[in-house]
């Protein structure tokens, strides 16, 4: 039993390791995750009970916005169903067997009759196993079409990059589509369509608390929907390695009240506000003037490049660098002194010739541009 | 058995002991009055000549030799860099030329031997105890391409006289008359000047005098000019307009690509011009420059052998040739100075 408690919060941990995430680099703060390392393994009773807070802290990482086993979606949810049937299955099996060994080799060590012995065989080893591992692929095969089931309305075009997401909102009656990145903002109670590509290389999209995950292919699309249910800020990872910073390419989930979500779209197809303060303008100087329009778009202005991620609305995002760090001004102003410290192998370069007062500036202008 | 294994160890000994005389103690003259002993010379030239023959392989960017432009250039590199040991070719090699060892030969006679690809392996590699010296810095075989034009216009005796620097009386830095031996007289290949800064010229000096901006031909040229110079030649190059340097008017393609880039190319003119700031720090305005210099440097930078911007070599890494050909052509068709002057 405390074996099943251990895989199970090992499982929780892996699944709900988003508790970690936009951690800064080790030369930036002191933000150390603690995990002492004991050289000599402890005995007795002190060891029991290290090994259950082990197992209760390990099971806290079911928590977290990037856990399956916490679903805030249709889709998570009937996964989350089949994972636990599964889960409860195993252990039945478990104390089942178990329960028989102790009872034929303590309890009734008699010996079996021939024809007992054939038929506990022929329906212990073979039909029930049958039964069980063919309802259960059933099971799993009739959730597969639900992946791809169609929308709402709304759809949402993602590419893969190296390493961040060119996000494209499709909602019905548009013309063109509206450019965004690194963040997916979703209605709630509404099933939205997924198409995804990629550019170079296989990433996979996955947002484990609203469903399951899909590959993206390089010169080829596929499709996923998801319904969530429950408002709130997810995480999502790239599922499929993809290089270097392939641990670092996540991103934000925002599932919203419907209204709510229709007004945010609204504004997202808006042009780049002009910045507001005088701290704001002089950072639109600095972004001219060092070039960063020559990667990046601000709609409505000269850049309209599309190298790198849209920034038109950057300052509603909750995470910058593709989810690498929080969205203050003081992160908005590391990453742009320290792009590939914190992202190895990053395109974009970094620009450690700013003044201090330069990333400021030009952090509260992105900032402004909500 | 024994005996022999004490033969040989005794040689061994010897063999150490006479060459640590000559190596520690200085018995070997290393005189240059003497010349070789007989039959060291024939070794080390017939070496030397088929070492070349070895390595010079049919190149596959070499440019038309008998572009004239190409050739002028060669010729003013030639001027200073070769000249010393080679003479001008038809002149008689100086006395200090002469007593060598080994004997430079006159150019040409130097170029009679070597085909095309051999003479640019020569330049580029140099040749090893010779005093031949190698290209200034490596990657930049397009450049040897140059003096190797020169050098057949020399074999077919039809070589254009070497520019020889006159006084610009305008100029407040006396090696301007030097620097314009190019700049100014050649209008291909050599980039213009005049639409730049003074800052950024000065940098591009500074980069070439320190070795960090490859170049044989100006790494040569900017030691030839005291340091202090360079900030009243950048002054002065950056304003005054040279004959030679023209547009190529008509509009072409190219335009899309330079202003709004694609998912893999940024968009030069956010930190080039026109319509945007120059980026700081200087970036070079870049409408109306010669589309050859335009392409060949695009190149350099695309391969890693320029490199110095971070921005740069990341803008450059994914052009392709037809990329790099459409951006040369849709800069060198614009008016210079169009819309840098925020």
């Amino acid at each position: 039993m405390i074996a099943v408690l251990v895989m199970a919060g090992t499982l929780c941990h892996l699944a709900g390791s988003g508790a970690m995430i936009q951690s800064r680099p080790p030369e930036t703060t002191a933000l150390d995750i603690p995990g002492p390392v004991p050289t000599e393994r402890p005995q007795g009773p002190r060891c029991i009970r290290q090994r259950i807070l082990a197992s209760v802290l390990l099971l806290a990482g079911c928590e977290g916005p990037q856990s399956a086993l916490v679903p805030a979606g249709v889709d998570a949810q009937a996964l989350h169903l089949l994972f636990t049937t599964m889960l409860g299955g195993a252990i039945v099996l478990w104390l089942l067997m178990n329960g028989f060994i102790y009872w034929f080799s303590h309890r009734h060590p008699a010996a079996f009759s021939e024809i007992a012995a054939r038929w506990l065989i022929v329906l212990g080893g073979v039909v029930t196993p049958a039964i069980m591992v063919g309802a259960l692929l059933v099971w799993g095969l009739t959730l597969l079409p639900d992946q791809r089931i169609a929308g709402n309305g709304l759809r949402i075009r993602v590419h893969g990059e190296q390493w961040w997401w060119r996000v494209a909102y499709q909602p019905p009656g548009t013309s063109g589509p509206i450019i965004s990145a690194n963040e997916i903002r979703l209605p709630a109670g509404r099933r939205t369509e997924f198409i995804l590509t990629s550019d170079r290389v296989i990433h996979s999209f996955w947002i484990p608390a609203l469903g399951g995950k899909m590959d993206m292919f390089p010169g080829r699309e596929t499709r996923m929907s998801l319904q969530p249910e429950t408002p709130g800020r997810y995480r999502g990872q790239c599922a499929e390695f993809c290089g270097a910073s392939h641990a670092w390419m996540a991103f934000e989930a925002v599932v919203m009240p419907p209204e709510e979500f229709d007004a945010w779209l609204k504004a997202e197809a808006k042009d780049a506000r002009p910045p507001q303060q005088d701290s704001a303008r002089k950072g639109q100087q600095i972004f001219r003037r060092e070039g960063c329009g020559a990667c990046h778009t601000l709609r409505g202005t000269e850049a309209v490049a599309q190298v790198g991620p849209d920034l038109t609305h950057i300052g509603n995002r909750h995470s910058i660098g593709a989810g690498r760090l929080g969205a203050t001004l003081d992160d908005i102003a590391l990453w742009v002194r320290h792009t590939g410290d914190l992202k190895p192998e990053v395109h974009m370069p970094a620009f450690p010739h700013l003044e201090p007062a330069e990333l400021r500036d030009l952090a509260s202008y992105l900032k402004g541009l909500k | 058995m024994k005996r022999v294994l004490l033969i040989l160890l005794a040689l061994a000994l010897l063999g150490v002991v006479t060459a640590v005389s000559v190596v520690g103690l200085g018995l070997y003259n290393v005189s240059a009055r003497s010349g070789h002993l007989p039959g060291v010379s024939w070794a080390l030239h017939t070496t030397f000549r088929n070492s070349v023959r070895l390595r010079a392989s049919a190149p596959d960017d070499m440019p038309d030799l008998s572009d004239p432009e190409l050739i002028a250039l060669g010729a003013g590199h030639y001027a200073t860099a070769c000249a010393p040991c080679h003479a001008e070719p038809g002149k008689r090699p100086t006395a200090t030329m002469r007593a060598m060892q080994p004997q430079p030969p006159a150019i040409r006679e130097a170029v009679t031997d070597w085909n095309p690809a051999e003479l640019h392996w020569i330049i580029d590699n140099g040749v090893k105890m010779s005093g031949m010296p190698g290209w200034p810095t490596g990657g930049r075989g397009d450049e040897v391409w140059a003096v190797v034009a020169y050098l057949e216009t020399v074999r077919r005796n039809a070589s254009p006289p070497l520019p020889t620097p006159k006084r610009d009386r305008n100029a407040d830095a006396a090696e301007a008359g030097y620097c314009r031996t190019c700049h100014g007289s050649i209008s291909r290949h050599v980039p213009r000047l005049d639409i730049q800064q003074p800052e950024y010229l000065t940098k591009a000096l500074q980069d070439y005098l320190k070795g960090e901006r490859p170049s044989g031909i100006m790494q040569q040229a900017v030691s030839r000019v005291p340091p202090e110079a360079i900030p009243g030649l950048a002054r002065y190059f950056a304003t005054v307009p040279l004959s030679g340097a023209k547009t190529t008017g008509a509009p072409v393609a190219g335009k899309e690509l330079a202003s709004r880039g694609t998912r893999k190319v940024p968009a030069c003119i956010a930190c080039h011009g026109p319509g945007a700031p120059l980026a700081q720090p200087p970036a070079p305005a870049l409408a109306g420059q010669d589309r050859a210099f335009l392409e060949t440097q695009l190149r350099l930078w695309r391969d890693g052998i320029r490199q110095g911007s971070a921005r740069m070599s990341a803008a450059a890494r994914a052009l392709t040739d037809h990329d790099i050909r459409l951006l040369s052509e849709w800069y060198a068709s614009l008016e210079a100075g169009s819309g840098n002057a925020e």
